[in-house]
């Protein structure tokens, strides 16, 4: 079975447990967005009126179930219309990451977790099967993705193909992913004079992003997306695979969407770009997007401070990306080379 | 706090600032009665207790404004948990509150535009805008806003309260105290209650250090008592609006919710919706509406548009059209039996998990269903707020069951709360008188 799952809040895990293959909603890019008009305004994001558009555009016949979980107002209010209104005709399922981090927050996402395990359990109509096996595979997915985004530069590959490679963490099955991205952590690369920057913001979307960033002579060399650096959860410890899951999620990359302050946020950049010798930040941000609008003045303030240039690109992900931020960009690396 | 704090704190409230209101009020109430003949040509005479609530308002942000050095200041959201502060005697400041007083007397705009120059963007919240860039320019129509010493942010309203607060603690240097409920899509799993209670059982001990007191649960339970009292007595003033004609339009309701919202918990606030109600009571026994001549009644859904209100009122009323209820108005009210204050903790949990922002869309239209019956209305004004995302998405479909399944004509109105940029006074007059004449007025 597939489920269509909207980001990112979820424990892909569980749902592999169920036999269910979670393939993410990111846009898709160059979805005709219109057709989302009937159910929601023009001030949602374009993540949210694709995901919609592409689903009731026919994609929801390659899905048996809709994902939402809860990573923003704009998610709760898809969630909640598709669970609401007869929208769609496959079967919606959301899930609540909590938004502070204590004890309680754990036990409380390990609840949620047995909750939307009920749920499946109905949809599937069958038991979860090595739940902690597949959470096992998953960590080790993840940890290879955790490898392949801090060793970036081994990698010979263009910021588009490296993406390509990075976001099949999206769609495919985590043994399928570790076996194709593993033998790129033991290749090398040459020496690289291109710009090194961060690419922070939701999603490396759309793709002429990088290669504006190639074009102008820059190598995103750290990553603190949304969709690839803040989805790296560690190693559970506990043998119980709803409390692993909880524990896994509940560890994840400062994200706004999960209620981490502007210092955890700057902590975490400027320990990314020290790391990776990152002398820029660009963050690629979708439009309407609060959890990250908010915090970005501040964000921008701390880094600058510490001696990083950053630059604001503010997308929509069902369009191409427009001449306007390609020169931003192009502006941003010149005054830096 | 500081001696010469605590005498500036009562020399300026209780004594001078007290009495100088009162003076004001009775001013108020004697121009009103010795008022000859009401001039308007649609509305009847405001409400005798209107002097009352100017004084409540007035009382409580010259209250904020000598706090600092006397009182301890919790920053809150609209839908946060209030009674612990209050029996802590922590002075609760409103930001959304402040927001819309500056949308009410047009400074919200000038505020926007001071936080969107310091880079954030104007698709984040005009509440937010406004607060923020009231505190980066240093103005506000309220005289002066106490510094707060904890910030308190309750996730049941939207999420965007959540990066407004954060933001707030990176400037103030101050706590912040989250108190994160989970949306509730279906009825409110037992999981989503302990972990609500679990936040407000840990923030005690966080607001007892604060205040420098310990909470004491006798007064913890007469807070919620008072709190409970006034959310029924706010009920039973909107459900006025059943009656034909409509004592009360949901504008009213809009202008006397401060109390509800800033001054739960208190006896005084008890006191005052108390008055109001016996006015209400009165008016209807004298077949006296709120418009002189009620042809349509509408239900509003969504906040106000602050900016606009009385035109909007205006407009309505010249047309005979009165807004005699509203979903925004009836969440302080339609919670109040959920209030025990014989379990203040638990029913705390459970309230603030279930105001209707924090359920589906589906609970909202269901919710509207009701209202649409109980108050007789002729049709819906949705309000397509560009600010609030909780309240709007969902309305397109509700819309379009709204006529199919309860056979009343909606209408989407797209405008902002706090924002005039976002609103366009000639296209919203176009659609209203659109649709004014489908509902035959």
């Amino acid at each position: 079975m597939i489920a269509a799952a909207l980001p990112i809040l979820y424990p892909r895990e569980l749902l592999r447990s169920f036999g269910v293959l979670p393939v993410e909603l990111w846009g898709p890019p160059g979805t005709k967005t219109a057709i989302a008009d009937r159910w929601l305004q023009a001030y949602t994001c374009s993540i949210i009126r694709g995901g919609l558009a592409f689903l009731a555009g026919g994609g929801q016949d390659h899905a048996d179930i809709i994902l939402v979980p809860h990573g923003c107002d704009s998610l709760q209010g898809l969630g909640s219309v598709l669970l609401d209104f007869p929208v769609l005709s496959k079967p919606a399922l959301s899930f609540y990451h909590p938004r502070t981090r204590s004890r309680a927050s754990v036990d409380y996402l390990e609840a949620e977790i047995e909750s939307l395990a009920e749920e499946l359990q109905k949809i599937t109509g069958r038991e979860a099967t090595d739940a902690l096996e597949a959470t096992i595979r998953e960590e080790e997915a993840d940890s290879v993705l955790a490898k392949l985004l801090a060793g970036r530069l081994q990698v010979a590959l263009s910021c588009r193909d490296y993406y390509r490679l990075v976001r099949c963490r999206e769609y495919l099955p985590a043994e399928q992913f570790t076996a194709l991205a593993r033998p790129w952590l033991s290749s090398e690369s040459g020496p690289s004079s291109a710009m090194p920057v961060l690419l922070s913001g939701v999603v490396p979307e759309p793709s002429g992003l990088l290669d504006a960033l190639n074009e102008a002579g820059a190598v995103v060399v750290a990553d603190d997306t949304i969709a690839c650096g803040r989805r790296l959860t560690p190693e559970g410890r506990d043998q119980s695979a709803y409390r692993r899951m909880a524990e896994r999620m509940a560890s994840a990359p400062p994200c706004p969407t999960r209620g981490a302050s502007v210092e955890e946020r700057s902590r975490h950049l400027l320990d990314l770009a020290k790391r990776s010798g990152a002398k820029a930040v660009v963050f690629a941000v979708v439009k309407f997007c609060e959890p990250e609008l908010f915090q970005l003045p501040l964000l921008k303030t701390a880094l600058e401070r510490a001696g990083l240039r950053t630059t604001i690109l503010e997308v929509d992900v069902t369009e191409p990306l427009p001449q306007q931020l390609k020169t931003r960009m192009e502006a941003l690396l010149e005054t830096m080379s | 706090m500081s001696a010469a704090g605590r005498l500036r704190y009562l020399f300026g409230v209780h004594i001078a600032g007290r009495a100088a209101l009162r003076f004001e009020r009775l001013r108020s109430e004697h121009k009103m009665r010795s008022r000859e003949s009401w001039r308007h040509r649609h509305l009847e005479r405001p409400l005798d207790v209107s002097p009352r609530l100017k004084e409540l308002i007035s009382r409580h942000y010259l209250t904020g404004r000598y706090a600092n050095g006397a009182r301890k200041v919790a920053w809150v959201t609209s839908g946060a948990p209030i009674e612990v502060l209050t029996a802590l005697n922590i002075f609760p400041i409103y930001p959304e509150n402040h927001g819309a007083v500056c949308g009410i007397r047009r400074t919200a705009e000038e505020y926007c535009k001071h936080a969107e120059a310091a880079g954030y963007s104007r698709d984040l919240c005009s509440y937010a805008r406004t607060d923020i860039g009231s505190i980066l320019s240093g103005k506000t129509p309220v005289g002066r806003l106490p510094r707060p010493d904890v910030l308190i942010c309750c996730t049941n309203i939207c999420q965007t309260v959540l990066y407004w607060y954060q933001v707030l603690a990176h400037h103030f240097g101050v706590p912040l105290v989250i108190i994160d409920t989970p949306f509730l899509y279906r009825e409110a799993p037992s999981h989503a209650v302990a972990f609500v209670k679990n936040q407000i059982e840990d923030s005690i001990p966080v607001l007892e250090r604060i205040a420098g007191r310990s909470l004491s649960h006798g007064r913890l339970r007469d807070v919620t008592r008072m709190s409970r009292d006034a959310c029924e007595l706010w009920l039973r003033i909107v459900e006025s609006g059943r009656m034909k004609p409509s004592p009360i339009t949901a504008f009213d309701q809009f202008i006397h919710l401060a109390p509800i919202v800033e001054m739960r918990g208190h006896r005084y606030t008890v006191d005052y919706y108390a008055s109001m109600l016996r006015e209400l009571n009165t008016r209807v026994g004298r077949g006296m509406g709120a418009l002189k001549d009620e042809r349509k009644r509408l239900l509003w859904d969504n906040l106000p548009i602050w900016f606009r209100v009385r035109w909007l009122g205006d407009l309505l009323a010249e047309r005979g059209v009165s807004l005699v209820a509203s979903t925004y108005t009836n969440a302080w009210a339609e919670l109040a039996d959920m209030i025990d204050p014989e379990r203040p903790l638990d029913s705390c949990a459970s309230v603030y998990l279930h105001p209707i922002l924090n359920r589906g869309t589906g609970h909202k239209l269901e919710t509207m269903k009701r209202m649409i019956d109980y108050y007789e209305v002729d049709g819906v004004l949705l309000h397509s707020d560009r600010s609030c995302k909780p309240y709007s998405i969902g309305q397109l479909p509700q819309r379009e069951s709204l006529s199919s399944e309860a056979g009343v004509p909606a209408l989407l109105i797209e405008a902002d709360h706090n924002d005039p940029r976002s609103f366009s006074e000639e296209q919203v007059r176009n659609r209203l008188d659109a649709f004014l004449e489908v509902l035959g007025v």
